[in-house]
């Protein structure tokens, strides 16, 4: 569904060259990174491996939009861009709070806080088709749950794609939500501790100065960059998806590809800012 | 491929409307460079002056966008030209390192390049194949990227990186300095991010459709980025001098009340002429 009506685009099928392309701005970035400032290398691999986990993560959650609001198609009611910063940002901030308890603390702290968010998420949304909509859950792209077994033809409205949010599709949520939300901290401890080396050594700045400057710059690029490897998988799925038995889940790899170019080429914009 | 509509006929070249928007937020940002020339703090509304207008060209660029099936909805272009723009703006702030006059046009650089490597990522490697697609998204971070500038501007009354991450707190009459009272430190530039976002996603959301009309569209934008504007005069209480917050308020309060008032007459214009019940109009383009 575009805004418009018109046809979504978006073809199926990688293209080599465009890829490769891709591969080479993220080795690029990473070697920039090398010669001015190498500290920051193995933070902008963090980087790169965070949008990467976005990326990733953002095609199992259950994506309906406007067709699902009207109980004609599968999914949560909103947009990927939407979802994924919810989703992602709620990981984002309950990881940067236990950023204090050491890497894989606030790695595990982000995806729960992704993870829990999606939960509630796909909960109440199943509550408000199922016990204000009236509709019950049916995929309209698989017969058979892969999880529970159950059967959808018997429950799948004629003239729909399926409706309400499947078990496949809730676990897909709770998934992505997880995944989103590890790469989302990712990336922001890596750009917490890029600036915390960096600014320690600035002339007649106190402990608390460059705690605080850290901490917002390293939020607000890593809110920045989370929203640029979301909306890049957003373009790649094209509006809606049910979860990871949707046909379209298989083309993560593009997007994968494309979110760490972009997420490089961010970081290294990003962590030049300590360099000059 | 995708297939295009045609959102709106007529309205001004999407060239010429780009060349005004630039040069016309540029000139802008660089007039609140007179605060630091003749330290004063007034002409800090400049800055809100220069993101209108970069919004004003941005509504159009999400239009020409948004006119192919992208199948994502019209939130999520604004949400990558503020998410990129943040990135090549608190970077070209920076190069106030070596001469404050760079920044403007530092950000305009770093965010086309940034812009052009995301578009050609959505276009190319997405396999999306809109022909406008890498164009638009470089555009869009440059708006992006312009529109927090400006509003950093107008909030901080400058834009280089050194005053925008120290402030001061008065105790007892006695002003210290401190990173947490200040624009990055006290994190008010999210605040801007999120007004600067609300302002480009929503005039073409709002208004699109077979009846939506260039000029309405284009004054919606300019309303949403005056609303943002006296969010932002409000905001600047904190680091400016009060004549300059007042300054900036007036300025924001009068603009948004002629938009909102021009927005008002051409939406009832444009509801007159659909009086009659008439069948919806074919906007063209094959499904």
């Amino acid at each position: 569904m575009s805004a418009l009506g018109g046809g979504a685009a978006g073809g199926e099928g990688i293209n080599p060259v465009a890829s490769v392309i891709a591969l080479v701005i993220v080795l690029a970035s990473v070697g920039i990174v090398f010669i001015l400032y190498p500290a920051a290398l193995i933070p902008l691999i963090g980087v790169i491996i965070g949008g990467v986990l976005i990326s990733f993560g953002v095609h199992f959650v259950p994506v309906g939009g406007a067709p699902a609001a009207m109980g004609q198609a599968p999914g949560i009611a909103t947009g990927v861009a939407m979802l994924a910063a919810g989703g992602g940002l709620a990981g984002l901030f309950g990881g940067a709070w236990a950023a204090g308890h050491g890497l894989w603390i606030a790695l595990g702290a982000g995806a729960m806080g992704g993870g829990v968010l999606m939960a509630i998420t796909c909960l109440m949304v199943n509550v408000v088709y199922v016990f204000e909509m009236g509709i019950p859950a049916a995929s309209g792209k698989v017969d058979k749950d892969p999880i529970t077994g159950d059967t959808y033809p018997a429950y799948r409205s004629q003239g729909t794609e399926g409706h309400g949010l499947p078990f496949i599709s809730y676990v897909g949520g709770v998934l992505g939500g997880i995944l989103a939300g590890t790469g989302g901290t990712l990336i922001y401890l890596q750009l917490l501790a890029v600036y915390q080396g960096a600014f320690a050594s600035w002339v007649g700045i106190t402990p608390e100065g460059v705690a605080t400057l850290a901490v917002s710059l390293a939020g607000i690029f890593a809110v920045g960059m989370f929203l640029v490897a979301a909306v890049l998988t957003a373009y790649n799925i094209t509006g809606t998806i049910e979860g990871p038995h949707d046909p379209k889940f298989k083309r993560w790899p593009r997007a994968v590809i494309g979110s760490s170019a972009a997420c490089a080429a961010c970081g290294l914009v990003a962590i030049l800012l300590v360099v000059i | 491929m995708s297939v295009k509509m045609e959102a709106s006929a007529g309205g001004m070249d999407h060239n010429k409307l780009l060349a005004i928007g630039l040069i016309g937020a540029l000139i802008c940002i660089y007039l609140v460079y007179l605060n630091t020339l003749m330290s004063t703090q007034v002409f800090a509304f400049f800055g809100g002056l220069a993101a209108v207008i970069a919004l004003w060209w941005g509504t159009d660029s999400i239009k020409k966008l948004c006119s192919y099936g992208l199948g994502t909805g019209v939130p999520s272009a604004g949400m990558i030209a503020l998410g990129s723009g943040v990135v090549a703006m608190l970077f070209a702030t920076k190069l106030a390192v070596i001469s404050p006059l760079l920044v403007p046009i530092g950000c305009v650089v770093v965010a086309a390049i940034l812009g052009a490597i995301l578009g050609f990522i959505s276009d190319k490697v997405l396999n999306m194949n809109i022909p406008v697609m890498t164009r638009m998204i470089a555009e869009l971070t440059v708006v992006g990227s312009l529109t927090m500038l400006g509003f950093t501007a107008m909030v901080a009354g400058t834009f280089s990186f050194g005053s925008l991450i120290l402030g001061s707190i008065s105790v007892m009459g006695l002003a210290i300095p401190s990173y947490a009272a200040s624009v990055i430190g006290g994190c008010v530039i999210a605040t801007i991010f999120m007004l600067g976002a609300i302002a480009i996603q929503h005039p073409f959301n709002a208004c699109l459709g077979p009846n939506e009309s260039w000029d309405r569209t284009q004054m919606c934008a300019l309303e949403c980025g005056f609303l943002s504007m006296i969010t932002v005069a409000i905001m600047s209480i904190v680091f400016l001098s009060f004549i300059a917050v007042v300054i900036s308020f007036v300025v924001s309060i009068i603009l948004w009340g002629w938009s909102y008032s021009e927005l008002i007459k051409l939406s009832k214009r444009d509801a007159f002429a659909w009086l009659d019940a008439k069948p919806i109009r074919e906007v063209g383009g094959e499904q």
